[in-house]
C-alpha cells in the first residue's frame, strides 16, 4: 500500500517537473507579450494588447504573415501527393531499386539545412526562378519531404494488403480499389504528415533565409532580422502567434484523425 | 447438373516449393464442397487461385466452362470470406456489406434493403453502424460473410469462415450457413481444419495433404471408406498400427501385426501376400469386451489414461501385442456399467469390417 502510493507521488512529481520545464519557456513568453512596458520582461509590467496592435499596424507583418502562410500551404499541398504515392510505392510494391528509392528519398534529411539552403539558391538563380515565393515553398517542401513519407509509411505498414484483394473481390477495379479503401485507410498518417509539413514549412528559417529577399521575405526570416535591431515585445507576440498556430494544427489534427491515433503513430 | 467450377491439374510453386501440387476438383452447381487438411497444406492458395489473386503455374481453371486465367478478380462473381477477414476498417459493417453492391452497380435504391436482408441473415441487424473495430471477432467474420453474399455470387469462397467463433455459436452457425446456403442456392467452397464442421455442411468433401487431394467424396463416403492412412487418420478419431499381410480372402486380410493374428478389411484393394500395411481403427468401434467371442478380432491392453469429455469417455489402451500400439476408444455410456481405472488389464474387441489395411507407401 505505501509503496504503492510513494510510487505515485514521486511519478507525479516527474509528470509536473517536466510539465513545468516544457511549458515554463511559453508561459513566459504568452505573458511578456501582454506587458505594457517597453522591454521584454516576466513577470509583465501590466497588462495591455498595445504590442500585438503594434504588430499589426507594423508595414512588413501582415505581408510576411501571407507569405508565410503561402509558402507552407504550397509546401503542404506538394507533398500530399508526392509523399502518399512514394510512401505506398515503396512500402508496399516491390520493384527495381526499391531500397535504393527509399533512401533517395530520405536523404534531404540528412543533408546540413545550411548546404540545402545554399544549393538550392544556386540551383533556383541558375534556372532564374529566384525571388519567386512558390519556390520557396517547393524548397520547403522537398527538405521536409520525409516527415510526410515516415507518417504514412507508418500507415501503410499497418495496412492488412488483404484489403486490396478484398476490394477487388468486391468487383472494385484497381483504381477505383485505391480510391475507396487503400486511400482511405491510410489517411490517418496522410493528414498526420500534412499538419508536419505546414508546421514545418511555416518555422522553417535557414532555408528560407537563403532563398528569400526584401521582397519575398517570410515570417521567420522577419524576426530574425528585426532581433539583428532591437528586441521588443513584438516579438513575444509573435511567439504566440506561432505558439497559436501550432496549437490549431494538433486540435485539427485531433479532430480529423484522433490523437490517440496520432500519439501510436498508426 | 451443370459444372460450376472445375480445377484441372493445377499446381502452384513458391520460389521452387510446390503449395498446389496438380489438383483436380469438379464442383457442380449449387453444391457445397469442404477442403480439410493440416495447416500449410494448400488449401488458401488454392482458394486464392480459383479467387483470382494468384495465378496457378500450372493447369487450368474453369469456372462456368470459361478459362479464367485472364479474367482479373473484379472480373469474377465471386464472393470470398477471407481467413484474416479483411474488412474495410474505415467503413461501418453496414457500409462494408454495400461496398460490393455499389462496386457491381446495383440500383441505388436497391442496395439499403440488400443490406438490411443480409445483415439480418447473419443476425447483425442491430449492429449495422459499427466499426469492424467495434465488433467482436465473430461478429467480425458475420460481417464478412454477409459482404461475401450481398451481390448474389456465383461462387462462395470461404477461407476457415467460422474459426473464430465459440463452440456453441460455430455449431450454430454451421447449420446455419448451412441453411443459407441451401436456400440461396449458391455453389461453395469452404475450408476448414475441422473435421466435425467439414462433416456436418458438406455435399462434399476434399482431403488435402501437402499440396494433394488425397480424395474426395461425399461425408459418409469419406468417413465409411476412407481410400488411404492420411485420411483414415484425419477425419475421425483414429489408431494406427502396422502390419503384414499375411493371408487373403474376398474383401478381408488376415494381417500379423506385432504377434497377433488380425482381420482386417482390404477396401476391393488387391493386397497380395508380404504386403506392408498400415491399419486403422476408429476409437467407436472397439470395445471393452468380456467374452470376445463375438468379435472377429481381441487384444489385451492396459489402459494408460482415461479422459472424461462429459458426454464420453476416451480410453487410450496400450497394447503390447500389437508391437506397443496405443489404441483410442470410446465409452458413451458409463454410468450404466463399470468405468475402467487406469493400468488395469482389459480385453479389446473390434470387428474384421471396422479395421482398415492400407498398403504402406513404398519406403525408398
Ligand atoms: N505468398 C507466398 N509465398 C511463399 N510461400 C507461400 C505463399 N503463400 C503460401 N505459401 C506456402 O504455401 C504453402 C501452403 O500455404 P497455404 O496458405 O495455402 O496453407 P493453408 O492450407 O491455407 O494453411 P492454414 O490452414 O494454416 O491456413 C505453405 O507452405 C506456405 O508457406
Ligand atoms: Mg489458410
Amino acid at each position: 500500500m505505501r509503496g504503492a502510493r510513494s510510487k505515485k507521488i514521486v511519478l507525479w512529481s516527474i509528470i509536473w517537473f517536466n510539465i513545468i520545464t516544457l511549458s515554463l519557456p511559453t508561459v513566459i513568453v504568452i505573458g511578456a507579450s501582454f506587458t505594457a512596458g517597453e522591454i521584454i520582461q516576466f513577470p509583465p509590467e501590466g497588462f495591455s494588447l498595445r504590442w500585438y496592435q503594434k504588430l499589426w499596424q507594423l508595414d512588413d507583418f501582415q505581408p510576411a504573415l501571407m507569405r508565410t502562410f503561402y509558402v507552407s500551404i504550397i509546401c503542404t499541398l506538394i507533398s500530399i501527393p508526392v509523399g502518399t504515392l512514394a510512401a505506398i510505392a515503396t512500402v508496399r510494391y516491390r520493384f527495381r531499386f526499391r531500397k535504393s528509392i527509399q533512401v533517395y528519398l530520405l536523404l534531404p534529411f540528412t543533408i546540413p539545412l545550411v548546404v540545402s539552403g545554399i544549393s538550392m539558391m544556386i540551383f533556383f538563380g541558375e534556372i532564374r526562378i529566384l525571388g519567386s515565393l512558390w519556390p520557396v515553398g517547393m524548397a520547403l517542401c522537398i527538405i521536409n519531404l520525409p516527415f510526410m513519407i515516415w507518417s504514412v509509411s507508418a500507415s501503410v505498414n499497418a495496412l492488412d494488403p488483404e484489403l486490396e484483394n478484398a476490394a477487388y473481390n468486391c468487383g472494385a477495379p484497381p483504381v477505383q480499389a485505391f480510391l475507396t479503401v487503400t486511400l482511405p485507410a491510410v489517411m490517418p498518417g496522410v493528414i498526420t504528415g500534412s499538419m508536419l509539413m505546414f508546421i514545418l514549412a511555416f518555422n522553417e528559417f535557414l532555408v528560407s533565409l537563403f532563398l528569400t529577399d526584401s521582397r519575398t521575405v517570410t515570417l521567420p526570416v522577419q524576426i530574425y532580422n528585426s532581433i539583428r535591431s532591437i528586441i521588443t515585445p513584438d516579438l513575444a507576440a509573435v511567439s504566440v502567434i506561432y505558439i497559436v498556430i501550432a496549437l490549431i494544427a494538433v486540435w485539427l489534427l485531433d479532430r480529423l484523425v484522433g490523437l490517440e491515433i496520432f500519439l501510436r503513430s498508426k | 447438373m451443370s459444372r460450376m467450377v472445375e480445377v484441372k491439374d493445377v499446381s502452384k510453386s513458391f520460389d521452387g516449393t510446390l503449395a498446389v501440387n496438380a489438383v483436380n476438383l469438379v464442383l457442380n452447381r449449387g453444391e457445397f464442397l469442404t477442403i480439410v487438411g493440416p495447416s500449410g497444406c494448400g488449401k488458401t492458395t488454392l482458394l486464392r487461385m480459383i479467387a483470382g489473386f494468384e495465378v496457378p503455374s500450372a493447369g487450368e481453371i474453369r469456372i462456368n466452362n470459361d478459362r479464367v486465367e485472364s479474367i482479373p478478380p473484379y472480373r469474377r462473381s465471386i464472393g470470398m470470406v477471407f481467413q484474416k477477414l479483411a474488412l474495410f476498417p474505415h467503413m461501418t459493417a453496414a457500409q462494408n456489406v454495400a461496398y460490393p453492391l455499389k462496386m457491381r452497380r446495383f440500383e441505388p435504391a436497391q442496395i439499403p434493403s440488400l443490406v438490411d436482408k443480409y445483415l439480418q441473415l447473419v443476425q447483425l441487424g442491430d449492429y449495422a453502424g459499427r466499426y469492424p473495430h467495434e465488433l467482436s471477432g465473430g461478429q467480425q467474420q458475420r460481417v464478412a460473410i454477409a459482404r461475401a453474399l450481398s451481390f448474389s455470387p456465383d461462387l462462395l469462397l470461404l477461407d476457415e469462415p467460422l474459426s473464430a467463433l465459440d463452440k456453441k455459436l460455430r455449431e450454430e452457425m454451421q447449420l446455419e450457413f448451412r441453411r443459407i446456403q441451401q436456400e440461396l442456392g449458391v455453389t461453395t467452397i469452404n475450408v476448414t481444419h475441422d473435421q466435425r464442421e467439414a462433416l456436418v455442411m458438406s455435399d462434399r468433401i476434399a482431403v488435402m495433404n501437402e499440396g494433394v487431394v488425397q480424395q474426395d467424396g461425399t461425408p459418409v463416403d469419406m468417413y465409411r471408406n476412407p481410400e488411404n492412412r492420411f485420411v483414415a487418420n484425419f477425419i475421425g478419431m483414429t489408431s494406427l498400427f502396422e502390419g503384414t499381410v499375411c493371408a487373403t480372402g474376398d474383401g478381408v486380410v488376415s494381417v500379423k501385426s506385432g504377434n497377433v493374428l488380425l482381420q482386417a478389411r482390404s477396401n476391393d484393394k488387391v493386397l497380395p501376400v508380404n504386403t506392408r500395411v498400415d491399419c486403422a481403427i476408429r476409437a467407436e468401434q472397439i470395445r471393452i469386451v468380456e467374452d470376445a467371442s463375438v468379435y472377429d478380432n481381441s487384444v489385451f491392453g492396459t489402459i494408460e489414461h482415461r479422459i472424461f469429455e462429459g458426454d464420453r469417455i476416451v480410453y487410450t489402451v496400450h497394447v503390447e501385442d500389437l508391437g506397443g500400439a496405443r489404441l483410442h476408444l470410446f465409452d458413451h455410456d458409463p454410468v450404466s456399467h463399470k468405468e475402467y481405472p487406469a493400468n488395469e488389464r482389459v480385453r479389446l474387441g473390434w470387428n474384421a469390417r471396422d479395421l482398415f489395411a492400407f498398403q504402406a507407401p513404398q519406403s525408398n
